[in-house]
């Protein structure tokens, strides 16, 4: 009992933890501190807010085998929706919120029951829905911003790091009770491993599927919300999937999620990946890394991590034999070899 | 859901006819004005749609100009590069456009080019055309001119900022780059400016250059501004932010860390205020932008955000667009020896909430200083080219409104 | 795909059989329809509107004729239920190559095969990385993109401005309906000999539709990948040299819509995203012009509203579900598709 919970924890936080002391003595080897600015701690916790919810929403429908292109454009329009409703109707901050936050689930379920219905790829409906969302923002807005910079009610979100932190934790709270603890979640995660099985067992495949997407919508508006109080203006205007960069952003704090999740719960991995790279990015920008710096290195630990994801077996089968001929002792592949979480990384992978 | 095969097809018919009929029973724009006649089309390409200043000038052309002159315009979507400008040029040739007027800049060779071939005119706005290029084109019939601010201006404007906070007592600065890592010229040229006015003080140089030849040359190499190579004993450069990568969190940091150094001015070289605006809210910083004259901009001034602005005032455009229907009516204004147009325009600078105002309330998209009588002496008339450069080159606040 | 839950009779059976087979034509020929019905659209539209048709017609092969060239490459890589986002830093990066090499030597031959290497030679690292590494392709792909942009930027700087050029002259010489069509044509014979005549195409489908059983029977998955993404690599190198011609200016962005045209492209000519035994060669042929067709009409259509461009795009989204929909239409099975 006392090894196995040593493993979890460990398991849980070595990646963080090494992001850490590995940051850390990068900044100090360059003379800059990792937190060098008042700011940092808003920073860090709005950074870890944004990409956690973006992370989850890119999850919750890649478990599935569902690609999904269309976050950023939901987004962009439920936050478009809530600011011009909220800046037409004279109200504040708490009217934008939820303006936004129903578009969000609206917008969502309109994606899942176009998907439900037509019975088409999600991948390729994705793509139909992202510029069907950044058609109808461009349109309300006549390509232009909807700004209100000078509200300060409206900016004022954003700025407040115990906001932040009560988002993440509602984020979390949420989604463990809605996929851990209910009955919606059990079947969602019976139709990922067993599509055909439980749907002849009676799971409702495509009440399931519409819901996860109004999941997934209102994970999205909520970035979109925070991002929108955080610069004080919306861009509209985004054809041609202009929209579909911050999809990839989360790529990597998914994959580390999805590695911790084994050891514990998913959702606190998907918290924790969100940490390391938003680190990553605070630290990168301390030590004035440029823009092509910034991607390349993403870009290579991206790939570095999935290379070792994809090849864990023959890692660890290595670093044992290496270990066994070393003199034996205690081995990093026994302390985090066995994985006991359910949900396997192989179905995220493919596309 | 099960819909036969032969439905399917005659949707998807049925949706093709009634494009058609969409396209058919479409009304068509009106267009008031002297005489009759089909309207002449006029088509825009604009690398900025979305920007205050873009909207303002949009308006212009086409709440005003489109109802006091027989023209229609037709706008561009945003262009990105010169595959899209090219894209926009060929439909807009396909739909019979007469003449294009351009603030798309990523290559306007290419533009003027396709004009010629078409057979159909090319005026640029709020921009000039670079020696080599008006050398290759200023005979052609078909490009009709540049009127805007040329390079030297926008040195000017970025130098003339920086100087008036080093008047004003300012010592500490940083300096928003816009979009120099795409090598937009106004952008580089202006913070060249601004740094060739820090660096008249002795023991100021950047990269260790003072003149401004060098230091430009210096950001074209760099494709950026690089704080370190800043050095002088009496100024302080805090910190340096560029481009609007809102959705990173190593360019939000990199903001952060700008306003926390905290400069006594931001010296941006465009909408310094939509940046920087919601993260000095409280602070005590000043922001010193080229941009132009908005209700956002106004406010800002009143809030005490902004306490410099260099700013293209909303008609600007309409000289540029006299010479344009001037053209194609069939009387072109050239300049001597049959050349295309280059006339320079400049800023107005606001620097109390007071003058923005009277900026602002003088020049609107319904009431503008270039309005109708002002423009029609010199469209379809035997005006000549120096009435018309005089005319131009009289674009100060008193020489408009007085 | 079978529902194993039903039993049906003989004749039923047959019966099944045979309006399996008709719906399975009728899909097929959605796109076709689909392609026909916007050319129609596109004549009424144009000649409704005084549009000045010679040159529309021109216009359309000039749009479409990139995106057909590097799609019908592609779809050598999603046969296989394999996926690349990458295409669009590719053909940059192959022009870019190009064109610094073009300028060096002014030799168009020196400019199409340094296209063609470098473009040939960047999909190579993305399969071999793929192949060696166990990796998935599509998150290989998306680092390849980060990656690749970053040298197109390098590239860039090496010229100390922000673009990279060639002379204009030259390249309006070469930029001529000949040449693309020479070069389009070319290549899509020879893709649709490797794909319809060879193995090659057969054993895509097979490993596309069902990979377990491609597997089983014997068959290199990664020489297969490796093929696939060399000839992609053709293809984008053939559509960068064509780019590099039609726009001589070069910067950062020149091409990264491509990577999203190509999809759009495939999808609207029926190709399945997933690949398998529906993979149709021709699918980027018809559905790249099916996409110029729409966006002709729409911009003709549309231009004088000032939220025309949003309205376009909504009318492509719908248009674009509906012919997706058709195309898939008779191939569902009780479960929702993956």
């Amino acid at each position: 009992m006392g090894t196995n919970s040593m493993r979890r924890v460990t398991g849980t936080l070595f990646i963080p933890v090494a992001v850490v002391v590995v940051l850390i003595a990068l900044c100090s080897a360059n003379g800059v501190s990792l937190f060098n600015t008042g700011d940092s701690f808003l920073l860090l916790v709005r950074g870890v807010a944004t990409t956690m919810l973006t992370a989850m929403a890119l999850s919750i429908n890649l478990n599935s085998g569902r690609f999904d292109f269309s976050l950023g454009a939901m987004a962009t329009l439920s936050s478009v929706i809530g600011a011009t409703t909220t800046l037409n109707l004279g109200g504040g901050f708490p009217m934008m919120a939820i303006v936004t936050l129903a578009s969000g689930m609206l917008l969502g379920a309109f994606s899942g029951l176009v998907y439900v219905l037509l019975r088409i790829s999600p991948m390729v409906c994705s793509l139909g829905i992202t510029l069907l969302y950044e058609g109808i923002s461009f349109t309300i807005t006549g390509g232009a911003n909807v700004s209100f910079l000078l509200e300060d009610d409206l900016t004022s979100f954003a700025k407040s790091p115990i906001n932040m932190i009560y988002v993440i934790g509602a984020a979390l709270a949420v989604m463990y009770l809605l996929f851990d603890r209910s009955r919606f979640g059990f079947e969602y995660r019976g139709l990922i491993t067993g599509q055909a099985a439980s749907v002849a067992a009676g799971a409702k495949e495509k009440v399931n599927a519409v819901s996860t997407y109004a999941v997934s919508g209102v994970l999205m508006s909520m970035v979109g919300l925070i991002l929108a109080s955080q610069m004080g203006y919306i861009e509209a205007g985004k054809l041609n999937f202009g929209t579909i960069g911050v999809m990839f952003t989360a790529f990597l704090p998914m994959f580390i999620g999805g590695y911790i999740g084994r050891f514990s719960n998913d959702k606190l991995g998907l918290l924790l990946g969100a940490l390391c790279t938003t680190l990553i990015a605070l630290a990168m920008s301390a030590l004035n890394a440029t823009s092509t710096v910034q991607s390349l290195t993403n870009a290579f630990l991206l790939v570095a991590f999935l290379i070792f994801l994809s090849n864990e077996d023959r890692i660890t089968r290595a670093w044992r034999r290496f270990t066994r001929r070393g003199g034996g002792g205690t081995s990093l592949s026994s302390s985090l070899g066995e994985p006991d979480g359910a949900t396997s990384l192989r179905g995220a992978n493919t596309p | 859901m099960k819909i036969s095969k032969k439905v399917a097809l005659g949707v998807s018919a049925a949706v093709g006819l009634s494009l058609a009929l969409a396209g058919c029973s479409s009304s068509t724009p009106s267009a008031s004005g002297d005489g009759g006649g089909d309207p002449v089309k006029m088509c825009v390409l604009v690398s900025d749609a979305t920007s205050s200043e873009a909207l303002g000038f949009k308006a212009y052309y086409t709440d005003y100009i489109q109802s006091n002159f027989n023209v229609t315009f037709t706008y561009s979507d945003e262009l990105a590069d010169a595959n899209a400008e090219k894209t926009a040029m060929e439909g807009f040739i396909a739909n019979n456009c007469k003449a294009v007027i351009s603030f798309a800049s990523a290559d306007r060779g290419q533009q003027i080019q396709m004009a010629e071939d078409a057979g159909i005119f090319y005026s640029v706005a709020t921009g000039t055309l670079p020696e080599d290029q008006y050398e290759e084109f200023k005979d052609s019939p078909s490009y009709i001119g540049a009127i805007g601010p040329s390079l030297d201006i926008e040195r000017q404007a970025g130098y003339d900022m920086a100087k008036y906070f080093v008047e004003e007592g300012d010592t500490t600065f940083a300096i928003f780059g816009g979009g120099i890592p795409y090598y937009i010229d106004m952008h580089i040229h202006r913070v060249a400016g601004m740094l060739t006015a820090l660096a008249e003080e002795p023991s100021t140089t950047y990269g260790g250059q003072k003149e401004f030849g060098a230091i430009l040359g210096k950001i074209m190499q760099d494709g950026t501004i690089k704080v370190a190579d800043f050095s002088s004993d009496v100024y302080e450069l805090s910190g340096y932010v560029e481009a609007w990568n809102f959705g990173d969190s190593a360019w939000q940091a990199n903001l952060a860390g700008v306003v926390a150094s905290q400069p006594d001015a931001i010296l941006a070289a465009g909408t310094g205020f939509a940046v920087f605006g919601a993260a000095i809210a409280g602070t005590d910083i000043k922001i010193g932008d080229i941009d132009a004259y908005t209700e956002e901009n106004k406010k800002a001034m009143e809030a005490g955000s902004l306490a410099y602005l260099a700013g293209k005032f909303t008609s600007i455009n309409g000289p540029i667009f006299a010479a344009t229907l001037s053209a194609v009516e069939g009387s072109p204004i050239r300049a001597e020896g049959d050349t295309a147009l280059a006339l320079e325009q400049g800023y107005w600078v606001a620097t109390s909430v007071d003058q923005f105002t009277e900026y602002l309330a003088a020049d609107t998209a319904e009431n503008p200083v270039y309005d109708k009588e002002s423009l029609e002496p010199f469209i379809g008339t035997d005006a000549s080219y120096d009435e018309f450069a005089q005319f131009v080159s009289q674009y100060t606040f008193e020489d408009l409104v007085g | 795909m079978h529902d194993l839950t039903t039993t049906t009779r003989e004749r039923d059976k047959k019966s099944a059989a045979t309006s399996a087979r008709r719906r399975d034509r009728l899909a097929s020929l959605a796109p076709l329809a689909g392609l026909l019905v916007l050319a129609i659209a596109f004549v009424l539209v144009g000649s409704l509107r005084g549009v000045n048709m010679a040159y529309s017609v021109q216009t359309l092969v000039n749009q479409s004729v990139i995106i057909v060239i590097i799609a019908t490459g592609a779809i050598f890589i999603f046969a296989m239920g394999s996926f690349d986002i990458s295409l669009g830093a590719s053909t940059l990066v192959a022009a870019m190559t190009g064109a610094l090499a073009y300028n060096a030597t002014s030799s168009i031959w020196v400019l199409l095969i340094v296209c063609v290497i470098t473009a040939v030679v960047t999909s190579l690292i993305s399969a071999t990385l793929a192949a060696v590494f166990n990796l998935p392709v599509f998150v290989t792909t998306v680092a390849m993109l980060s990656v690749l942009g970053a040298v197109a930027v390098a590239l860039v700087q090496t010229t100390g401005g922000a673009q990279i050029r060639i002379d204009s002259s030259f390249a309006r010489e070469y930029d001529t309906l000949e040449m693309k069509f020479l070069v389009a044509g070319v290549f899509i014979l020879l893709c649709f000999f490797l794909f319809n005549v060879t193995r090659l195409g057969r054993v895509e489908k097979l490993i596309g539709g069902n990979p377990v059983t491609a597997k089983l029977t014997g068959l290199s998955m990664k020489k297969t990948a490796i093929a696939a993404f060399a000839i992609a690599g053709l293809g984008v190198g053939l559509g960068a040299f064509l780019t590099v011609l039609r726009t001589p200016t070069l910067t950062t962005t020149t091409a990264t819509d491509i990577g999203m045209n190509v999809l759009v492209a495939m999808v609207f000519g029926g190709m399945p995203i997933s690949g398998g035994a529906r993979t149709r060669i021709y699918a980027a042929l018809i559905g790249g012009l099916s996409m110029a067709l729409l966006n002709q009409t729409m911009t003709t259509l549309l231009s004088e509203s000032s939220a025309g461009n949003g309205i376009a795009q909504i009318v492509r989204a719908i248009l674009f579900l509906v012919v997706v929909w058709i195309a898939v239409a008779g191939h569902r099975g009780r479960l929702l598709p993956r």
